[in-house]
């Protein structure tokens, strides 16, 4: 089974550090949560982060135990969790820039 | 309470190294200051392009690193040299800051002391006195409570938020558990994560000093035409997998742990405060500055967290490469100290990875050399720059 590396207990993404991940793969962790297993529902490259559980829209997405931004639509486990479906919480200027935007 | 074997310094300070410093007052005398510590047994130069036509908060700041690193414990005496007259900075003002330490002091000026053939005689000669004198110190048992341990990350990669950088945060953990204190600069990687950092400060003086030195950080880089927080995180960062700026900031700053900030620091300023903690310093991300900055504030030794591997080292604080990428150690095993890369395979839990890094902090404390100091690769000396040249 190819394997992702999951920081911290309570995250709910693991990181395709040691193998890159194929659509239709069994998945299990390494680190924390090596009771999860998940079935890849998408190619998950050298560095990308895959959803251990399902996260419903506007939850907190957790890497290092901490909030790596909320997530934009339901995200299935097994799902690619990127820029396409979370967005930052912190970046500020982004923030204003789209408020901005949003105003015109 | 466990000790190390370091060098007990007039003032109290431990050192973990015992250098004679040949520092350069000016850029005009760094040749002078090359050739001296080419000469002498155990000296160390630091050179730098400094010391001329800057404005006065900028030659502030400049004075603060020139005079910190010399202050530094693991400096045992020091030789200063200048150039001429040597405006708002000379040689003698350095050895005046640098005084209270106790340490030996020597100064030479090239112009008084009769040119440049003359003043390498003079220094020279200084420093061999020096480095006699201070040979006869011994490494004597020192707590672990005096160690300002100095944590970096650069070369950074999809690895270093995982498993360098953690385990890193466990062994200052550790340290701290010791009595000791842990040093993290680069305020350019707190941005987006200023939460987590606030919530750990010992006061709200130390939460607002933090959230405003993100802010001027940013205000100074906009100010040159970058607006570093919307450049964050970069296109190659996301296309290796990072999502948000916090994702990228959490992963940095995760190399110091959950104990309280005692304190904030101006850029290359020493603490104040000894009580154990982390304690965090204005300044950028450029890593030679901001591992120089953190020596200038009495590092005696400092981690360098690296993905990608590294050859950074700092001339008078032993730099140890800490890398969670097997393939860099692999490739740069002759400068990175640590592999951590473990943790990936489940040969190592996180927890075993920072008593990893602790260990290895415990042994150079003790005078085992780095890598990059069998090496003499002292390449990582650079004074941060707050206004231009005139």
């Amino acid at each position: 089974m190819k394997k992702v590396f999951v920081v911290y207990a309570t995250d709910n993404v693991g990181t395709a550090v040691l193998e890159p991940i194929q659509t239709g793969d069994h998945v299990g962790c390494n680190g924390e949560r090596s009771d999860l297993e998940v079935v890849a529902q998408a190619d998950i490259a050298y560095g990308h982060k895959i959803a251990l559980m399902d996260i419903a829209a506007g939850d907190t997405v957790l890497k290092y135990g901490l909030s790596i931004g909320s997530a934009l639509s339901d995200i299935k486990a097994g799902d690619h969790v990127h820029t396409h479906n979370v967005e930052s919480n912190r970046g500020r200027g982004d923030l204003a820039e789209r408020d901005a935007v949003t105003a015109e | 309470m466990s000790h190390f074997m370091g060098y007990h310094r007039p003032n109290g300070d431990v050192g973990i190294r015992n250098h004679v410093l040949i520092l350069s007052g000016t850029v005009y005398a760094n040749g002078v200051v090359e050739r001296v510590a080419d000469t002498i047994h155990g000296a160390v130069p630091i050179t730098h392009a400094n010391g001329r036509c800057q404005v006065a908060p900028d030659l502030r700041v400049t004075r603060r690193f020139l005079a910190g690193t010399a202050m530094n414990p693991n400096v045992g005496a020091v030789v200063i040299i200048d150039h001429f007259k040597e405006e708002g900075m000379t040689a003698e003002d350095l050895a005046d800051d640098i005084a209270p330490t106790g340490k030996p002091i020597a100064t030479v000026n090239i112009r008084g002391d009769g040119g440049f053939i003359s003043a390498i005689d003079k220094a020279t000669r200084y420093a061999q006195s020096f480095a006699r004198q201070i040979s006869l110190e011994a490494r004597e048992p020192a707590p672990l409570s005096k160690i300002l341990f100095g944590t970096e990350c650069g070369t950074s990669d999809t690895t270093s938020g995982l498993a360098s950088n953690p385990a890193n945060g466990l062994a200052g953990e550790l340290l701290i558990a010791q009595g000791g204190r842990m040093l993290m600069a680069e305020c350019t990687e707190w941005m987006g994560c200023e939460n987590w950092l606030t919530e750990k400060a010992a006061s709200p003086a130390i939460a607002q000093a933090i959230v405003a030195g993100v802010q001027h950080m940013e205000a100074r880089a906009l100010a040159s035409g970058e607006d570093i927080r919307g450049s964050q995180p970069t296109g190659d960062n996301m296309a290796g997998g990072l999502t948000t700026i916090e994702e990228k900031s959490m992963g940095a700053v995760k190399k110091i742990g959950d104990s309280p900030i005692i304190e904030y620091l101006e850029i290359a300023e020493a603490p104040t405060k000894t009580d154990p903690g982390n304690y965090v310093m204005y300044g950028p991300g450029m890593g030679a500055e901001s591992i120089s900055s953190m020596a200038a504030a009495g590092c005696q030794v400092l981690t360098f967290c690296t993905g990608g591997g590294h050859t950074s080292n700092h001339p008078i604080m032993p730099t140890i490469k800490v890398t969670g990428n097997r393939q860099s150690f692999e490739l740069m095993r002759d400068t990175v100290d640590v592999d951590v890369s473990g943790v990936f395979y489940d040969e190592i839990t996180l927890a075993e990875a920072g008593q990893i890094v602790f260990d290895e902090v415990e042994r150079v404390c003790n005078g085992y050399l780095t890598k990059s100091e069998a090496l003499r690769d002292n390449n990582s000396f650079a004074i941060h720059r707050v206004g231009p040249s005139v």
